[in-house]
């Protein structure tokens, strides 16, 4: 008994009403959210696409295709990211930094994040708000600050791998501290209490409990940092000394601004699979530690929360 | 030797801005299976978590077999939690959790190996070893949890509110599962619930908590059929309130009178004169039909309303004298035997009345409240 206007309103009749009725399906997925993101990601991954294509061109262009060679790799015996000492450097030089970095960042970041949660009372907000500057402060201030500080006060530290060093460990800090702190909360206090009624004394339920616990967070924070440092321009560029401290993004900056050649999108691509395989590690790992809690329907706030990998 | 006396003196606790517990004297004897029973929010987590060792008095004793453990780290104190949600570590299988404590004791290898089986095998759980608490059901966790509570041969037991998070009819098997498990370990259970009728069923004593003080000591039937206050009166299943007078007060037996009708009550050992409050139990009034002789301790009444509970018809009749009063009626088959008009009269047995100064602990509205969300730092 459908009356006729009904039955003319009803999707299907002509391709765009057809459209329409698939895009409004209030019954299925939000179809307008999806096209929008598959969107942007096309968007953002078409210009890395082509970068990395042509850094597989057999000749010496970055814009005109000729066929596929890994000359820019190794095969080339001057300008080849193997062969070519500043293009070699500037890779070893990054790793060193993100290598020191992740080292050095995220144990003091993991303290931090436990005294900041674990400390109740006076000047805790406060410290919760100062870790959270570096975040917000802009990068150039704070490559100039550092230059001044090394500069003008702690003179005995030189610019070069040392400063920059301590330039990634200073902000890099910060999301440690967050992203730990994050599962800290989610934690809570319970596992470390059951833990003190199990006769653990406070240190022993850090190590067996706690620490356990936050691995996952550990990981991925470690991952994060990689990820940063490895990415910066500009501290690594302030508190540079030229020449051997240059890094892959310092590098592949100045190049582009003389004669560029593939061999920049090699060292580009390298650079991003080596972070991509870390972050990768890093979030497999936080799945393999969480998925009793992810199986139980509990929330894992920390990475998932924190970067949207789930 | 009997371990596991618990004495509390004078004990308070406050936060910055409530007094969560205020100064409470208790005395639990060794072996006893006690409940703190009272509304959200009326500090019994926080008398528990201080005899754990997770808050630290803001003053008062707590003697555990005769020792001030006021301010004893909870990792030197003998009692073992099972908490609330469980707080099973979920980075370590059953086992493990079971073994945590032991091996927190260097116990050796082979002791370790034998206590945890015989604690799984206690707890019904043996071959669940290798289980991960994300892989129990919610029943599973709780007994895993009481496991790695109980391989630790702690004095005491602290539960709190440890059946909370199960559906109604697990929790019936479970509390008389725990309550023989209890008898079978001989330790105290200090245990807490909102619940009544768990804390009726379950305890050999009870406390009834309200607002950070302790309303009423006594074993189930005493509290129940005794209540010394209102409150008690009304958290522990509904009570019928009267306003009466009091005509004369002895320990023997009492006489009011309510709106006209003169009622005799059992003793009060109370001092009472003037205003006070009767109170009397659903179940122990009687409905006669109308028209039967008339005699001490009768009021006329109309049936208001009938409800059909299932195992009881609930009655509701408003008397002469004014209140509207709960009857319960047991449901014999039959149908419903009243209806709405009814005249009939009510009967109530004098040694089922009992008189309450009005004023003391005076907050029954807060029976049946809406269990608040409790704050998420106080479990
Ligand atoms: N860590 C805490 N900080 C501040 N107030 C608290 C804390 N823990 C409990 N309280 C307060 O103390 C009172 C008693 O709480 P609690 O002992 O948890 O009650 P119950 O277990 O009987 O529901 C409540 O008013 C609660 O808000
Ligand atoms: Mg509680």
């Amino acid at each position: 008994m459908t009356s006729i206007a009904e039955r003319e309103a009803r999707p299907g009749f002509s391709p765009l009403a057809r459209l329409r009725g698939w895009l409004r399906n209030p019954w299925g997925r939000p179809r307008f959210l999806v096209l929008v993101t598959w969107a942007y990601i096309l968007w953002s991954i078409v210009p890395v696409l082509i970068a990395v294509q042509f850094s597989f061109n057999a000749s010496r262009s970055r814009t005109v295709w000729d066929s596929f060679s890994t000359r820019w790799y190794w095969g080339d015996p001057v300008d080849s990211v193997w062969h070519d000492p500043t293009l070699r450097h500037a890779l070893v030089q990054s790793f060193k930094l993100a290598g020191a970095d992740v080292l050095i960042a995220v144990p003091i970041g993991v303290l931090l994040a436990l005294g900041l949660a674990r400390w109740r009372g006076r000047g805790s907000g406060l410290s919760n708000f100062v870790m959270l500057f570096p975040l917000v402060t802009p990068e150039i201030v704070m490559g100039v600050s550092l230059l001044l500080v090394f500069s003008e006060l702690f003179t005995f530290i030189h610019t070069g791998t040392v400063a920059q060093i301590l330039g990634h460990v200073t902000f890099s800090i910060s999301f440690v501290v967050v992203i730990v702190r994050g599962r800290l909360f989610s934690i809570g206090r319970q596992y470390e209490e059951a833990a003190a009624d199990l006769g653990a004394s406070p240190f022993v339920a850090l190590t067996r409990v706690l620490l356990p616990l936050l691995t996952p967070a550990i990981v991925a924070s470690a991952a994060v940092v990689f990820a940063i440092s490895a990415d910066d321009f500009v501290i690594s560029q302030w508190l540079s000394q030229g020449g051997d401290t240059d890094t892959v993004p310092i590098r592949i900056y100045s190049a582009t601004r003389a004669a560029p050649l593939p061999s920049v999108n090699a060292i580009a691509t390298i650079m991003m699979i080596s972070t991509l395989l870390i972050v990768t590690v890093g979030f497999l790992t936080w799945r393999f530690f969480t998925r009793g809690e992810r199986r139980a329907g509990k929330s894992a706030e920390d990475f998932g929360g924190a970067f949207n990998l789930t | 030797m009997a371990r596991g006396e618990i004495e509390l003196s004078n004990l308070t606790k406050e936060f910055a801005d409530v007094r969560a517990v205020d100064g409470i004297d208790l005395h639990v004897p060794a072996g006893e299976f006690f409940s703190l029973l009272g509304p959200s929010g009326c500090g019994k987590t926080t008398t528990l978590r201080m005899i754990a060792g997770f808050e630290r008095p803001t003053s008062g004793q707590i003697l555990l077999d005769g020792t001030d453990v006021a301010y004893t780290p909870p990792h030197h104190r003998n009692v073992n939690t099972v908490f609330q949600n469980y707080a099973l570590f979920p980075h370590l299988n059953v086992y493990d959790n079971i073994a945590f404590g032991l091996k927190r004791a260097k116990r050796p290898k082979q002791e370790i190996r034998e206590r945890v089986g015989k604690a799984l095998e206690l707890v019904q759980l043996s071959g669940y070893e290798r289980r991960k608490s994300s892989q129990l059901s919610g029943g599973q966790q709780q007994r895993v949890a009481l496991a790695r509570a109980l391989v630790l041969n702690p004095a005491v037991l602290l539960l709190d509110e440890p059946l909370g998070a199960l559906d109604a009819k697990l929790r019936k098997a479970l509390q008389l599962e725990l309550k023989s498990l209890q008898q079978e370990v001989g330790i105290t259970f200090l245990y807490v619930t909102h619940d009544q009728e768990e804390a009726l069923t379950m305890s050999d004593r009870l406390a009834v908590m309200n607002g950070g003080h302790i309303e009423q000591v006594g074993a189930p039937q005493d509290v129940y059929e005794d209540p010394e206050t209102l409150f008690v009166a009304d958290f522990l299943g509904v009570s019928n309130l009267m306003e009466a007078r009091i005509v004369n007060a002895a320990a023997s037996a009492c006489k009011v009178a309510v709106d006209g009708y003169e009622l005799e009550t059992r003793g009060t050992e109370l001092d009472v004169t003037g205003e006070a409050k009767i109170v009397i139990r659903p179940e122990r009034i009687e409905l006669e039909t109308h028209g039967s002789p008339a005699g001490a301790n009768r009021v006329p009444g109309m049936v208001e309303r009938v409800v059909y509970v299932g195992s009881a018809i609930q009655v509701i009749v408003r008397a002469a004298t004014g209140e509207s009063l709960q009857v319960l009626v047991q449901n014999t088959g039959g149908g419903i035997p009243y209806e709405q008009g009814t005249p009939v009269q009510l009967h109530l047995p004098a040694d089922a009345l009992r008189v309450l100064p009005s004023g003391i602990g005076d907050a029954p509205s807060l029976k049946g409240e809406e269990q608040v969300e409790e704050p998420a730092a106080a479990d």
